[in-house]
């Protein structure tokens, strides 16, 4: 064939042009394309990883080069939004069940109680069916998102017509708003904290990203917000401003920070303790004795911050006056009057209740009062050890010590209150210990067993179980099975890394054995209940009984995990932030 | 910058030390298991989300290839959802519908209805067997990275994990509901084929693929000159002494292999229904429909329906422009007088608001017959294939494989915007020969994914498809840029089109968005309801300059450009 000799002529006389070219695209693909290049592992840096050869690792790791790493925030982000779309589009609690629906329609109706009532009836109205029982900076928001989804569909939030309103694009306005709340308070947040330690720390950025991914993968969290319906990440996020800004050490806007966070939900409360001591020691004893400006500035914030949040509820009083109203809204967001606990919780009360009545024995204020001591006895120790070493690499081990105290032993705890001490113990994923990531991970999934009642109970069982595999999978826990059966072809494993032929993936346990065994039989024993619960109906005589056994085993691993926290924490004040 | 020389200088040395110790089994070895295992959980998350008919199809199918005999598949004509597909995918139906569990059966799966009642569990088992099926397209990917060279492996990899992870298959297969990430891994099968030089099973995997899915028939041409040239002519030794030697271009021991598998292929599909092969292909081909959909694929025509559109408004609203038309333009090709473009108005009842009508007619411009669409198709695709009759391999291939899908989704009859992935799916093999064609491939996929997300118009969607292709967008397009390999005729690029082509892309974010917000806005304000139609007529008008450039611009390099497909030799 005549063409084909001509290309080839022509092939001839173009090779001079094309080597010389080419030789300098090699030179500059080697500059570019490092990603091709880094098949090797480094065993020197890559050792100190502590998520080497996990998912996300594998997953991150083309990006590594300076040239690409903004893509990975971008990833992480942008990924960490898209699981909780489509967690998203499962049911919500109190779907479809009339008369008094759920949490979302709780929020659905302050939604509109906010927005066509005056101020001096929020905390008033209708207080049998949802009425506001949470602080005023909630109020705000929901008249905010309230405010935009009337602009689009008036009939959402019509006062009285629209209860139990239940449309898809209602749902997916709704789900939209905690996706937005979450996207500017929660997730910028996290991502300073990690890069603000990972930086002091020396981590790799490559690890930094994995620690923000971890984080924001939390199941439980991504669960109760966007599956089950509330807006705890607001309250989260500022509570990690909070932390953010003690880190920078701006104390005045810490406080801001820190109350704006209670304003918006009560629960930050349980934080308080270890805020209030870390505050006051910086201020008062460390590193000189009364620093009175920063002193000064600190208490001017607090005030000023309530002040604007509880100014409105005061002075657009009404008729009653502006302090019946306040008071109204402090009972409102207090509930005393319920109960020591409510539905089943992993907590103290609930557990031993079993064995002991305590609401046939004792008074509802008999029970306040001890419940009270036994809290201030549980976290004493944490806010004393803040109080002498305010140092920041103690925050979270003393938050979590603290929250959990609250979580185990104070009154009227609900499920979802598990969020709380789980927040420091996830920022702990930026540490890279080992022992300690390893209990992490355990207690995130703990945690997250201590919900699944409530989200059986929503309709929410595909999205648990999709959520605890993934955020198991993407850290490396279950990177130990790795089918090996089968065909060659499919070479399963990580996809881009390459491990040497006898690396051993290391598993995410303690190295104490221990602590393994607790670990092992604790996730056995979790098998067991789900399978029961799936396979076994409950004896008729205990209905709850499966939701008991699921209370009692997350209980004992939580106290464990607390005792272990202290443990920690204590030794830590004699370390640095390296040792995190 | 100092760091990055320092790494470099990292990297050659590292690279040095490969080459030194360079043991067979260190070989760079790349995995698609995690990408597989990620995916699922997104996949599965995706359960409850909305569905179209198509789900009410496929459950439909199930019904009829699991209740009826073989012979009645394709006259059964309960549902209006009859059987079009070819019969592999109908045997494919029968065996899924083998493994239906009881409780799936009691909840209506099964049932030959006009419209079917089923409920959560009939949702959870087709779309588990979507997510079943696609594994084939996994291993067939990882077969392709298993079997490329080892300077080619990151390349390959890209390649693969952009199409497993590919917005399209997510919005079409798992939202929308088909199967076509299983259909397009047999297809790739023969792709994959091809670059190994296997003729024999790359024309069995096409045959394959042809028999589960017509549509591939679009790129018949291309496999056809492909196979004759590559396989079953023999003109390396060929010398033309006198007509009688035309016999000896023939390598027939090939031809009758190739032959004898692709007919067999054909009998196996077709025998079964030798006595209803009538029946069959008027379900296969029916020509009845009209030359767009409701919503206009983002090809040819919709430029074509968008210009006619906006020449009747302006020559209702503007006389003189139309009298002096008149003047240039004789009557039968151009409507006289205002009244007639009225008449004709009414007359098709097309005044572009209601577009559901199933044949589609013009006011001003010349109507299309379905046989001018079939010789534009042609002309284009004889055009990608008339290289490769020179120039059998691989790479021009693909390039005339990319060529005949933009062909035919450009100006083929009745074209649906599910039909891009049969453009992009074979580019993504293509574009990482070259830097060049990168800005081609850029436009293709980015109005290609963003022209199908009129499929899902429920709002609960909107992040959910957005999000994602925009991160694949940019994962891939940076991770392309970096791995692709730079031409030596790098310095005849022409910027300004690379520039406009980024501008275009960028522009596809805020289009998006605005029409969606409209779309909000709707429930709101009346006015906004008559812009139904047109939100869908900017979606796809705006994809398709998108769509028509990146076809210009791939055409260009693939007849003008040549050292770009010269095959390198290592």
């Amino acid at each position: 064939m005549v063409p084909k000799k001509k290309t080839l002529m022509k092939n001839g006389s173009t090779s001079t042009v094309t080597s010389s070219s080419s030789q300098k695209s090699k030179v500059e693909d080697t500059k570019k394309s490092k990603k091709m290049n880094n098949n090797q592992p480094l065993e020197t840096e890559t050792s100190k990883e502590s998520f080497y050869a996990s998912p996300l690792y594998d997953f991150l790791y083309p990006f590594r080069p300076a040239g690409s790493q903004w893509m990975t925030e971008y990833i992480i982000v942008l990924f960490a939004i898209i699981i909780r779309c489509a967690v998203g589009l499962g049911p919500y609690s109190g779907f479809n069940t009339p008369p008094m629906f759920g949490d979302f329609e709780a929020q659905r109706h302050w939604m509109e109680i906010t927005q066509y009532l005056p101020i001096s009836q929020w905390y008033w109205f209708d207080l049998q069916y949802w009425g506001l029982d949470y602080p005023p900076l909630t109020a705000f928001h929901s008249y905010l998102c309230g405010k935009i989804g009337s602009f689009f569909q008036p009939n959402w939030f019509t006062l009285g017509d629209s209860r139990g309103y239940e449309g898809q694009d209602l749902k997916t306005f709704m789900r939209l708003t905690v996706l937005a709340s979450e996207s500017l308070c929660y997730i910028p947040a996290v991502v300073y904290f990690t890069k603000w330690l990972g930086k002091r720390r020396n981590q790799s950025p490559i690890g930094q990203f994995i620690a923000v991914a971890a984080i924001l993968f939390q199941p439980s969290l991504i669960l109760i917000d966007h599956g089950h319906f509330q807006f705890n990440s607001v309250m989260l996020g500022l509570t990690v401003y909070t932390l953010n800004n003690l880190l920078d050490e701006f104390y005045a806007f810490a406080a801001v920070c820190f109350v704006l966070s209670i304003c918006f939900k009560q629960m930050a409360l349980y934080y308080s303790p270890i805020f209030f001591a870390y505050l006051l020691s910086k201020s008062l004893f460390h590193p000189r004795l009364f620093n009175i400006p920063r002193f000064a500035a600190i208490s001017f914030a607090t005030i000023c911050t309530f002040a604007s949040m509880f100014g409105p509820i005061y002075f657009f009083g009404g008729e009653n006056g502006g302090i019946t109203n306040l008071l109204q809204s402090i009972k409102r967001i207090f509930p005393f009057a319920r109960g020591i606990f409510e539905d089943k919780v992993a907590n103290f009360w609930c557990v031993t209740n079993v064995i002991f009545k305590y609401k046939a024995n004792f008074t509802q204020e008999q029970l306040q009062l001890y419940s009270l001591i036994l809290t201030i006895i549980a976290f004493l120790p944490a806010m004393l050890v803040i109080l002498l070493y305010p140092r920041k690499y103690l925050l979270l081990y003393a938050l979590s010590a603290c929250s959990m105290s609250f979580y185990l032993f104070s009154f009227q705890v609900h499920e979802k209150t598990i969020l709380m001490p789980l927040l420091p113990i996830t920022l702990l994923y930026t540490s890279t210990d080992r022992n300690v990531l390893s209990r992490v991970s355990w207690m995130n999934n703990i945690g997250l067993f201590t919900l699944w009642p409530l989200l059986k109970k929503d309709g929410l069982s595909l999205q648990y179980w999709v959520c605890l595999i993934l955020s198991n999978w993407l850290i490396g826990n279950f990177s130990f099975i790795t089918p090996r059966f089968l065909p060659k072809v499919l070479t399963p494993g990580p996809s881009i890394i390459q491990l040497g032929e006898n690396y051993r993936r290391p598993t995410l346990l303690p190295s104490n054995w221990i602590w393994k065994v607790i670990i092992v039989l604790s996730y056995v024993m979790m098998g067991v209940i789900h399978f029961v619960d799936y396979f076994i109906e409950p004896p008729s005589a205990y209905p709850d009984l499966w939701v008991i056994l699921n209370c009692t085993l997350g209980f004992g691993c939580f106290v464990l995990f607390w005792l272990w926290n202290y443990y920690k924490l204590f030794s830590m004040t004699k370390k640095n932030i390296h040792q995190l | 910058m100092s760091v990055t020389t320092k790494e470099n200088k990292l990297l050659l040395q590292e690279k040095q030390d490969n080459n030194k110790n360079n043991h067979p089994k260190e070989k760079s070895r790349y995995s698609l298991w995690n990408f597989w295992i990620c995916s699922l959980a997104l996949k599965i998350l995706l359960f409850p989300d909305y569905y179209s008919t198509d789900f009410d199809v496929h459950r439909n199918w199930l019904a009829i290839t699991n209740k009826l005999p073989l012979k009645e598949w394709y006259y059964e004509h309960t549902s209006q959802w009859t059987l079009d597909y070819p019969p592999f995918f109908a045997y494919f139906e029968w065996f899924m519908s083998q493994f239906v569990p009881k409780v799936v059966r009691d909840d209506g799966c099964l049932d030959i209805v006009p419209v079917g009642q089923f409920g959560w569990a009939t949702v959870v088992f087709q779309r588990t067997s979507v997510i079943i099926s696609e594994i084939l397209l996994f291993v067939v990917l990882q077969w392709f990275i298993n079997k490329s060279k080892d300077n080619e492996r990151t390349q390959s990899f890209i390649v693969a994990t952009s199409i497993i992870l590919s917005p399209g298959f997510l919005i079409i297969d798992h939202i929308h509901f088909q199967y076509n990430g299983f259909l397009f891994a047999i297809l790739i099968a023969s792709i994959v084929a091809a670059k190994q030089e296997r003729y024999l099973l790359c024309g069995l995997f096409y045959s394959i693929a042809l028999c589960f899915k017509h549509i591939f028939l679009y790129l018949a041409p291309c496999y056809f000159v492909f196979l004759l040239r590559a396989y079953v002519l023999n003109v390396k030794n060929f010398k033309f002494k006198s007509y009688k030697d035309l016999i000896l271009l023939i390598q027939w021991n090939n031809l009758f292999k190739l032959g004898g598998i692709v007919l067999s292929i054909f009998g196996i599909c077709f025998l079964p229904f030798i006595y209803h092969l009538p029946q069959v292909f008027t379900r296969l081909f029916p020509f009845g429909r009209g030359l767009t959909h409701a919503y206009w694929a983002p090809n040819f025509w919709a430029i074509y329906s968008f210009t006619d559109k906006i020449a009747t408004t302006l020559l209702l609203k503007l006389p003189y422009v139309h009298k002096l038309l008149c003047k240039c333009i004789k009557h039968p090709l151009f409507p006289t007088t205002r009244e007639e473009i009225q008449s004709r108005i009414m007359e098709y009842g097309n005044n572009g608001s209601k577009g559901l009508v199933e044949d589609v007619y013009f006011i001003i411009l010349p109507q299309i017959i379905p046989k001018l669409s079939f010789i534009l198709t042609g002309f284009y695709q004889l055009l990608a294939v008339v290289p490769l009759l020179f120039d059998p391999s691989f790479k021009r291939f693909i390039g005339s494989l990319t060529l005949c899908g933009m062909a035919s989704f450009l100006f083929g009859w009745h074209v649906h915007e599910k039909a891009i992935l049969l453009v992009i799916i074979p580019f993504s093999f293509l574009v990482v020969c070259d830097r060049r064609l990168l800005t081609s491939f850029m436009l293709v996929s980015s109005a290609g994914y963003v022209s199908l997300f009129p499929l899902l118009y429920k709002n609960d969607d909107f992040l959910i498809k957005t999000l994602y292709t925009y991160i694949w967008c940019v994962i891939y397009f940076f991770s392309l840029r970096k791995t692709t390999k730079l031409s030596s005729s790098v310095e005849r690029r022409i910027f300004f089109f690379d520039r406009l082509a980024i501008i275009y892309i960028i522009g596809l974010v805020p289009m998006v968005f605005i029409i969606q917000f409209i779309d909000l806005l709707k429930g709101k304000y009346v006015i906004f309801e008559k812009f139904e139609f047109l939100s869908l007529m900017i979606y796809s008008v705006y994809c398709s300059v998108g769509v028509i450039s990146s076809w210009i611009g791939l055409s260009w390099l693939y007849n003008f450009d040549e050292p770009l497909w010269m095959t390198s030799k290592e």
